[in-house]
């Protein structure tokens, strides 16, 4: 009789359901999107580029392999940022120059867009702790880690977070957290992180904080909340750096890391 | 301007001869509440009469001599009075429900008199009383007078189990919502799934779509006038009601008899006692409730003076374990006070509160924090009517709102905050308003007024300016009561009716509003967190100007009503976010806004049965929303988010038998306008939707029948009880909540996925009345 009662409670709260459906969409003209990341731990310059395809199209997104790419600093140099393949280009062995700006000039077929981006200074990454929580509705529990870091005081600083589980590393858009340090400017900070699923005993956990621009901060935030289910009511595309219509973003970031293992 | 001052002057002054006046009250014989609408006709003199106002006071003015009054109120036996007229006379009425059961639960949703929809002044004022609303099926089983005015045309609800409504084209946050005066900031229980009101406890609603009064300010698109009801004068009375999701439960009884009373009405939710069942103990920690009490008294000093305090207290409880928890609640207390200062004026002063709150909490003990907001108003409004002679009859009156606004406080223990308090912001929000009804001979009744409506954001506080990025370029600070912004216009109303014969008529009605508070609303459904702003340097006043025509005509003595009207409404100075703005804890959060115009057009229509064992409507409306923003969609036009181009409601009611009753609704409308995807790329590893316009597409149309059966089994004079089975989905439709575009976790695969939030739901309620 209990878990009669139980049932019709759950049914009566939540009687939702799912189902895929056909949505006849129309076409959008074809956009360049540029993904251009400058990580100064590595001294590269990583950049993508692809174009935009049809919603439930499932072939890869098309990659363009004819762009003229250069990177250039505050001083006015410009290095090229060379083809590797498929739709990838690689500058390595460029060493940053913290709080300066940098600047990424990409010509495809005669149009020419450009981003700018500040590397900051890094934030030194204090450590890794973990704490136990219950599962939610039955499922099973398990540890979360906790970002620990001291936020440098009377300045606005912007960090993007990335975790792995013993060898896999959490680096798509969904996976990110973001933390700014509006309601913590100059705290000790103490943040638990939660992925889809916890930690167990054993397992190890990296995590690497990025250092990055306000403007990367707001455009992770803003394409997170149109990705995966995630339901706004008035959906845009995100505001980027590039200007001349391209889609995507230029970071330049500086990253801190520490390790630990769960027991 | 000129024209209404012109209009003034029109007020008609009738014959000079030897006048005098007789007022009083109409009153329910059996429970003493007052009978608002009831009409005072004279026999011997066709076209003379008079209306009894929200308090039941009534007033008319005749020469010397012998008369019959005959007072009629709907749902109850008309009575005749003789009198002899030769000195000002007061006569207090009591009216009698008639012993004929047929006769009371037939469905009442509009008439005071059985064709006043033809000759009131009153451009389409929707009016419904719980009593003609009860075999309506809806979800639950629980009566809802809110979800039963979005049956009616040009009122749409906001969405599947919300009771967020749009009235005309407008938002959700453009009618103004009042509880015995008081206004109600969020009209919602449990994310939407029930109102505020509970049915018990109301008296009557109307809601006012255009020519709105002048009395009523302060919202852009309509006026929603809950009444609470005033308690049995007469003795002690307990109802109630048992369903599967909530029970209630009122009492009500005179303090002293026939000089006054109260009633207590209180309604609580249990869903979540069946987590309490649950195995585990995260799920029986879950919370998910709503409780609410409506309490009002009132009291008569003596003949002239009359006073009442009425109150309400609600609140919603969300949590999981100690996860997270979400509380939030409306209350108000509204304290009046009557007073006939003579035979032809009618004096009322109330004095209301009304506060909005709500609160997050995220973790417990050390790790904890919470959030937590509310939107706070002290009200002092007078008005009186002035029953200038029986083609006249003046309203006038003014209101001054002391509104706190608490953005947002961030608390707890947890060391890696910082203690945040965003601003309190101030205004004091101004009205006054005149306003005449008038009779001009027996064909044209003129409803005419002017509203003056002022508002002043003052400090103490910071003001902000920003540059067209939203960053800001000059900070201002000013002092205590020091005014920031002073915003403010005239609002001329008019609404006329011209009766071609006693079946048919025509009304014109226009109306100006502005509204200063705007609540940035950014989800799918009406969420407590939806923040209130006021008008300030940054944030202009929106307004309002609608037109509105329509034709009504009553066929077959009355039994069936037809109604068409058109309208015209355009907007000003309306809001939007930016992408991706931030609207919790920010005190820029005026950065974050773009500005538009809007305009809304369209037909409705609606057939109404109102006699015989069968009984309802059908309402059909052809409109379109649009707005239009510089920031947004490229600066071209688009679709409001309830631009619902068709939509149509049937609502049957059919009595079997003295035992049961069968109902039925069944709606139908134009999915809603919504922005999906035109394309897709990478970012990181993860496909995001591309977005090329605003609103560019439809959800899949919405339809759904509830099914209803109400059984009474009437045990006898001291006490009834009836049992009411409802089907809420009959054909089980799975109607649309939310498309999601979005990659399958499996294949990698880009996908659009629908959520339905209900399909069939059966419910059982069980009412009581113990008299």
């Amino acid at each position: 009789m209990k878990q009669f009662l139980y049932i019709i409670g759950l049914t009566l709260v939540f009687s939702s359901c799912q189902k895929v459906i056909d949505v006849d969409l129309n076409e959008a003209n074809p956009v360049h999107v540029i993904e251009a990341n400058y990580s100064a731990e590595d001294s590269t310059v990583n950049v993508r580029i692809t174009i935009t395809s049809s919603y439930f199209d499932n072939n890869p997104s098309p990659e363009v392999n004819n762009a003229v790419i250069e990177i250039v600093d505050a001083s006015g140099v410009a290095i090229p940022v060379p083809f590797i393949s498929n739709g990838n280009y690689m500058l390595t062995s460029y060493a940053p120059q913290f709080n300066t700006e940098y600047t990424i000039n990409v010509n495809i077929d005669g149009n020419t867009y450009t981003a700018t981006c500040v590397m900051s200074d890094p934030v030194q990454l204090d450590s890794i702790t973990y704490q136990y929580f219950d599962g939610f509705f039955g499922s099973g529990g398990g540890y979360t880690p906790l970002l620990n870091y001291s936020d440098p005081a009377g300045e606005s600083n912007y960090y993007q977070v990335i975790l792995s589980r013993n060898d896999t590393t959490f680096n798509t858009l969904d996976d990110f957290f973001t933390q700014d340090d509006q309601l913590t400017d100059g705290n000790y900070v103490q943040r638990p992180l939660f992925l889809k699923n916890f930690y167990q005993l054993n397992d190890s956990v990296h995590m690497e904080m990025r250092t990055i621009d306000k403007r990367i901060y707001d455009y992770i935030d803003q394409a997170q909340s149109i990705s995966g289910s995630q339901n706004s009511a008035a959906p845009g595309n995100p505001t980027n750096n590039w200007n001349n219509g391209a889609l995507g973003y230029f970071s330049a970031y500086s990253s801190s890391h520490q390790s630990v293992i769960i027991q | 301007m000129r024209i209404t001052l012109f209009l003034f002057v029109l007020i008609s002054f009738t014959s000079f001869g030897q006048k005098f006046t007789i007022s009083g009250s109409v009153k329910d014989s059996l429970n003493g509440e007052d009978l608002f609408g009831a009409t005072i006709k004279v026999k011997e003199l066709s076209n003379v009469g008079a209306l009894t106002n929200s308090y039941g006071f009534y007033s008319l003015t005749l020469d010397s001599g012998n008369y019959t009054l005959i007072i009629r109120s709907t749902g109850y036996d008309p009575k005749e009075i003789p009198v002899t007229l030769d000195q000002d006379m007061s006569i207090n009425v009591e009216l009698n429900i008639p012993q004929d059961v047929q006769e009371i639960e037939e469905v009442k949703v509009t008439a005071v008199k059985e064709n006043d929809n033809i000759t009131s002044s009153e451009m389409n004022v929707t009016k419904f009383d719980p009593k003609s609303i009860e075999t309506i099926p809806v979800i639950f089983g629980e009566k809802d007078i809110m979800k039963t005015m979005q049956l009616t045309p040009g009122v749409k609800s906001a969405g599947e189990g919300n009771a967020g409504f749009y009235v005309r084209g407008g938002g959700t946050d453009q009618n103004l919502i009042l509880l015995d005066e008081a206004p109600v900031y969020n009209a919602s229980h449990l994310l939407g799934f029930f109102s505020v009101f509970n049915s018990d406890a109301v008296k009557d609603v109307s809601l006012y779509k255009s020519g709105i009064p002048a009395q009523y300010g302060g919202r852009a698109s309509s006026v929603m006038d809950v009444k609470m009801r005033d308690g049995n004068m007469k003795k002690f009375d307990v109802s109630g009601g048992i369903g599967l999701i909530s029970s209630r439960l009122t009492l009500e009884a005179p303090i002293v008899k026939d000089k006054g009373s109260f009633i207590i009405s209180g309604r609580r939710s249990y869903a979540d006692l069946f987590l309490k069942l649950a195995p585990n103990e995260d799920q029986r920690n879950t919370k998910l409730f709503f409780y609410d009490l409506n309490a009002k008294a009132n009291y008569r000093l003596g003949e002239k003076d009359r006073i009442f305090l009425s109150g309400y207290f609600g609140r919603d409880k969300f949590g999981f374990s100690n996860i997270f928890g979400f509380n939030w609640g409306n209350s108000t207390a509204t304290f009046r006070w009557n007073h006939i200062i003579n035979q032809k004026l009618f004096s009322n002063t109330s004095v209301i509160y009304s506060n909005f709150d709500y609160e997050f909490n995220i973790g417990s003990g050390d790790e904890g924090f919470g959030i937590k907001s509310s939107i706070e108003d002290w009200n002092i409004k007078q008005d009186f009517s002035y029953f200038l002679n029986n083609s006249n009859n003046l309203k006038f009156g003014f209101q001054g709102i002391y509104h706190t606004f608490r953005p947002g406080a961030l608390n707890g223990s947890n060391e890696s905050f910082n203690e945040v308090v965003l601003d309190p912001r101030y205004a004091l929000e101004v009205s006054a308003y005149i306003q005449n009804e008038m009779k001009l001979g027996a064909r044209w009744n003129i409803n005419y007024g002017l509203r003056y409506a002022g508002f002043d954001l003052i400090g103490k506080g910071n003001a902000y300016e920003f540059d067209t990025d939203g960053n800001v370029t000059d900070t201002l600070t000013y002092d205590r009561f020091e005014s920031i912004k002073y915003q403010g216009g005239f609002e001329p109303r008019l609404s006329m009716s011209f009766v071609l014969t006693e079946n048919n008529s025509i009304k014109l009605g226009y109306n100006r509003n502005y509204q200063f508070l705007h609540q940035l609303s950014n989800s799918t459904t009406s969420s407590p967190t939806d923040v209130w702003i006021p008008s300030s340097n940054n944030v202009k006043p929106q307004i309002a100007d609608q037109i509105a025509m329509g034709y009504y005509q009553n066929v077959k003595s009355n039994t069936y009503s037809i109604s068409t009207e058109v309208y015209y409404k355009f907007l000003q100075n309306q809001i939007d976010y930016k992408n991706g703005a931030q609207t919790i804890l920010n005190d820029l959060v005026e950065g974050e806004l773009v500005y538009g115009t809007g305009k809304a057009y369209g037909v409705e229509l609606q057939i109404q049965k109102k006699k015989g064992k069968l009984t309802g409507w059908i309402s059909y409306t052809l409109s379109r929303s649009l707005r239009n923003f510089d920031a947004i969609n490229n600066g071209k036009t688009f679709s409001a988010r309830q631009d619902r181009i068709h939509d149509i409601a049937i609502v049957l009611m059919y009595k079997l038998n003295e035992h049961i009753s069968l109902s039925s609704s069944w709606v139908y409308y134009t999915g809603d306008a919504v922005t999906f995807p035109s394309g897709k790329y990478e970012v990181n590893g993860v496909y995001i939707p591309y977005y090329t316009e605003r609103n560019g597409y439809r959800f899949p149309n919405y339809h759904r029948l509830d099914l209803g059966l109400t059984w009474y089994m009437k045990d006898s004079k001291k006490f009834e009880h009836s049992l009411n089975f409802s089907i809420y989905n009959a054909y089980s439709r799975a109607n649309a909540f939310s498309i999601t575009f979005q990659e399958n976790e499996e294949t990698g695969n880009t996908e659009a996925v629908k959520t339905t939030l209900f399909k069939i739901i059966p419910s059982i309620t069980y009412n009581f009345n113990l008299k």
